[in-house]
């Protein structure tokens, strides 16, 4: 053979080669990536079955779950500042307002006109925000207080939030005597599940009855939100939780989600507790990381009696807006399978969501509606739910 | 030769007014200046506009980006004559054309959307039916642009692979604007139906009940997608929207334009281009199983499938990104081999350029675009910015001739002639020296796919992007 044809076969070879390389590598992807053989050779998920110990009963009281009135106030306002991304502090709601109208608020401004009167003078310092701020009446807030009882029969009472207006969360607080609690420090903590305006901005409210109360929030906290903790009179010792699973108690953990939120938030924690014979209960916020992530992570990392999962309490964050996504269907569609039995969901659940869940068959706990919730669908301000005996 | 059997794309020459890098330094520094200033004028949440709602600015940009290739691409830049297109300062050219398209942009939105299909169709186009009906204003405007969003999305793929895939045929002899208008209508009619068999089910079970009469629900790709969202389609659809321009650009229609018979090369084209994006979009799809753990439905962001499908969307548009730039700005390196290599390095390299972006993206996005950190915010559209910057590009070498680093010139008649036998290409031919290569070319390619799939769980547990 000739040097010529040679060099000719040589080139023909690379160039068949170099389509064959990207043909090749097509033809993976598109036979093997998504069929059945792809999954099988998956590894399956390790449990870590960290056993973080047993309690007898869970009760939880929900003290507010409307964290505001008027839907198309709230979601108007966001709106008109420019959507679900815009800083919740710029929105110019109260207790952060400033009277410049909406997406002009600032943290530094708002607080200025209150600070000297946190914690000892909410009612006024509402007062004066209100006169500055978008929608004044709309807040409400979310809280509830959380009743362990240890395996000895040792009770210990907890906060999970601490709302948004000061006016209706001081009202809820003395509905719920939860105000007597706090001034007689028999709350062991107050867990901040997240940033945002309806679950922290109420701070003061707590703060005027127990601020050396020990405080948990999420790491993602942003300065505006360690700043308010320190404004708002705090003196007690802030726990910033930075590691996936904080033990509380036996039988009762603080986990750590790392999730964007909207409105410029960062980040979730909720707790799981282990009830005797019965199961993991999952009670959250919003719980902006999803009921299934949230689950899931449990079903991961914790051992838990009976490998059950028992009951869920909280907001779960699906259309808190009355809005729609057909993911949430996918939620509807699938959260039997995970075989909860006591399904107690209010806040940003929302009303479609609870009617979704009862047309589907699910063990969703009824309220009462009143003191201002909406609905009989779910859990309203002022009921209880108990898991355990 | 008469240039007017050549598109004015087709008949120019772009040459760069300086030698080496610098002309590619400049206009890439201008670009993202006017990027950052014009993401801040309309879309950042801090700045002035803001239409990143999300799903309104999200809407704009894929809107933008579809009147920009009509009017490149298949209206020749109809009204506008050839000799002012030849002859005005580029500056002027990408104003007047940008201006004309936004105007054309919501004379559609507003005008067909909202006021015809909305009034006398469909109502979740219109918002304003949707607040009479008792849906909150944010959200009726979001559902709107969603749903008018969705279907530019169809439309960047299907238009575009009409001209690049098949040809304009039947219509490439006539001339404008009766070939554009032609070619808009028949791909608006494909776009329609393909929106109603993808996206109709999806806007249908966003309204309660579920719209059972006038549109199948639950969805029949629920079992195979895992989801009843249409984020299913978006997943397949913008990686046809990238295959196309893959295709265009760096493969230089390469292989299919081997084939010498008109009607099956522009058949084989299109569905080629179908094939090969499904293959990325089930790559895609696995990578992420692969770096994050499987799905589980039900659940929110990450974790959730149907958001695991809009991210194969959003990582297919990662890589549009580069290749776009490496053939706008970078000449298509390499040239200097045989076709088929030059084709292959381009691949790889702006896969693994894509990648670069995405980590950039994901590392540092959330400082300067007014956006948070972390991958699967649930009204965080990393498409947004991407296609921003990509809308930026193309009235930069569409519109303004790549000033101010390239200027264009009229391409001689042998290199016009060039362009008539690029049709169909001929430097490949089958030899048993090219067999005996794409047999080798092949087990190396699957060799290659197998490596990536064993290295992504690797990867999954030892790199953090976000921390
Ligand atoms: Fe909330
Ligand atoms: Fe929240």
């Amino acid at each position: 053979m000739s040097n010529d044809t040679k060099n000719v076969s040589r080139r023909d070879f690379v160039k068949g080669a170099a389509t064959g390389l990207v043909a090749g590598a097509f033809a993976g992807m598109g036979m093997y990536s998504y069929s059945p053989w792809a999954y099988e050779r998956l590894p399956k998920t390790e449990r870590k079955m960290h056993d973080f110990g047993t309690c007898r009963s869970v009760r939880v009281t929900n003290i507010s779950e409307t964290s505001w009135f008027n839907n198309a106030h709230l979601i108007g306002d966001i709106h008109e500042a420019g959507g679900l991304l815009v800083n919740q502090y710029t929105l110019n709601w109260a207790p952060f307002a400033n009277g410049k109208g909406s997406a002009q608020g600032s943290y530094d401004d708002g607080i200025s006109s209150i600070k000297d009167l946190l914690p000892h003078d909410i009612e006024k310092a509402w007062e004066i925000q209100k006169k500055l701020a978008l929608h004044p009446e709309n807040p409400g807030g979310y809280s509830c207080l959380i009743e362990v009882e240890e395996l000895d029969g040792t009770m210990h009472k907890y906060l999970l939030d601490t709302g948004w207006s000061y006016k209706w969360m001081n009202d809820c607080f003395k509905r719920e005597g939860i105000d007597q609690m706090l001034r007689d420090q028999e709350i062991e903590a107050l867990f901040i599940s997240h940033e945002h305006w309806d679950h922290f901005w109420g701070l003061p409210v707590t703060m005027k009855y127990d601020n050396r109360i020990p405080l948990y929030v999420h790491d993602g906290f942003y300065d505006e939100g360690l700043q308010y903790i320190k404004d708002s009179g705090y003196k007690g010792e802030l726990t910033i939780a930075n590691k996936p699973v904080t033990p509380i108690i036996p039988g009762m953990a603080l986990l750590k989600f790392d999730v964007p939120i909207i409105n410029r938030v960062f980040g979730e924690t909720s707790l799981a507790f282990n009830i005797k014979d019965k199961g993991l209960v999952l009670i959250s916020g919003c719980c902006h990381q999803g009921i299934l992530k949230f689950a899931d992570f449990a079903y991961a990392n914790l051992k838990y009696d009976n490998d059950k999962f028992y009951g869920i309490y909280g907001g779960l964050h699906i259309s808190p807006f009355e809005d729609w996504d057909p993911k949430y269907d996918d939620l509807v569609i699938s959260l039997g399978q995970w075989g909860f039995e006591r399904i107690g969901c209010n806040h940003c659940t929302g009303h479609l969501t609870a009617k979704k869940f009862i047309e589907s068959g699910y063990p969703v706990v009824r309220g009462t509606a009143r003191f201002r919730s909406a609905s009989k669908d779910y859990l309203g301000n002022g009921d209880k739910i108990t898991f355990g005996c | 030769m008469d240039t007017s059997s050549f598109s004015y794309l087709e008949s120019r020459k772009l040459v760069k007014r300086w030698s080496g890098p610098i002309p590619a330094l400049i206009n890439t520094f201008l670009i993202l200046a006017f990027f950052y200033l014009t993401w801040w004028i309309f879309q950042d949440p801090r700045g002035l506009m803001r239409m990143y709602t999300p799903y309104v600015g999200y809407m704009v940009c894929r809107w933008m980006l579809i009147i920009f290739i009509w009017l490149a691409y298949i209206f020749d830049f109809w009204p506008f004559k050839r000799t002012w297109l030849n002859k005005t300062h580029p500056l002027i050219k990408g104003a007047v054309l940008t201006i004309v398209s936004v105007a054309a942009m919501i004379l559609l939105i507003k005008g067909f959307f909202v006021e015809i299909l909305g009034n006398f169709g469909i109502a979740y186009f219109n918002p304003d039916r949707l607040i009479a009906m008792g849906i909150t204003d944010f959200y009726s405007i979001e559902y709107a642009a969603e749903a008018i969003m969705m279907f530019a999305a169809i439309a960047s793929w299907l238009s575009p692979s009409w001209v690049v895939a098949c040809e304009n045929a039947p219509w490439q002899k006539i001339g404008q604007p009766a070939r554009g208008i032609t070619i808009v209508l028949v791909t608006f009619f494909f776009s329609m139906v393909v929106y109603f068999v993808t996206m109709h089910s999806h806007m249908a079970i966003l309204f309660y009940p579920w719209q059972k009469f006038t549109a199948i629900c639950p969805p029949y790709w629920e079992q195979f997608a895992n989801t009843v969202s249409g984020n299913f389609h978006i997943a397949w659809i913008m990686c046809c929207t990238v295959v196309v321009w893959q295709f265009e650009t760096i493969w230089e229609r390469y292989p299919f334009n081997l084939i010498k018979h008109d009607t099956l090369r522009r058949v084989a084209s299109f569905f080629g281009i179908i094939i090969i994006a499904l293959a990325l979009c089930f790559f895609l799809f696995y990578a992420q199983d692969l770096v994050w753990g499987q799905t589980i439905r039900g659940t929110r962001r990450l974790m959730a499938p149907d958001w695991r499908w809009l991210h194969v969307g959003e990582m297919a548009i990662f890589w549009l990104v580069p290749t776009l730039y490496l053939n706008f700005y970078c000449g298509n390196w390499p040239t200097k081999f045989s076709r088929p290599v030059n084709v292959c390095i381009r691949t790889i390299v702006t896969a693994l350029l894509a990648v670069v972006v995405y980590v950039i993206y994901y590392k540092t996005s959330h400082l300067f675009l007014g956006t948070q950190k972390g991958f699967s915010h649930p009204q965080q559209f990393p498409m947004i910015p991407m296609i921003w910057l990509i809308n930026i590009f193309l009235m930069n070498v569409w519109f303004m001739d790549g000033w101010p680093g390239w200027k264009a010139v009229p391409k001689t008649e042998e290199e016009l002639a060039e362009v008539h036998e690029e049709i169909v290409a001929s430097d490949v031919k089958w030899t048993p020296g090219i067999a005996k290569g794409l047999v080798i070319g092949l087990l190396v390619g699957l060799a290659l796919y197998t490596a990536v799939i064993y290295l992504l769980p690797w990867i999954g547990a030892n790199f953090t992007i976000i921390k």
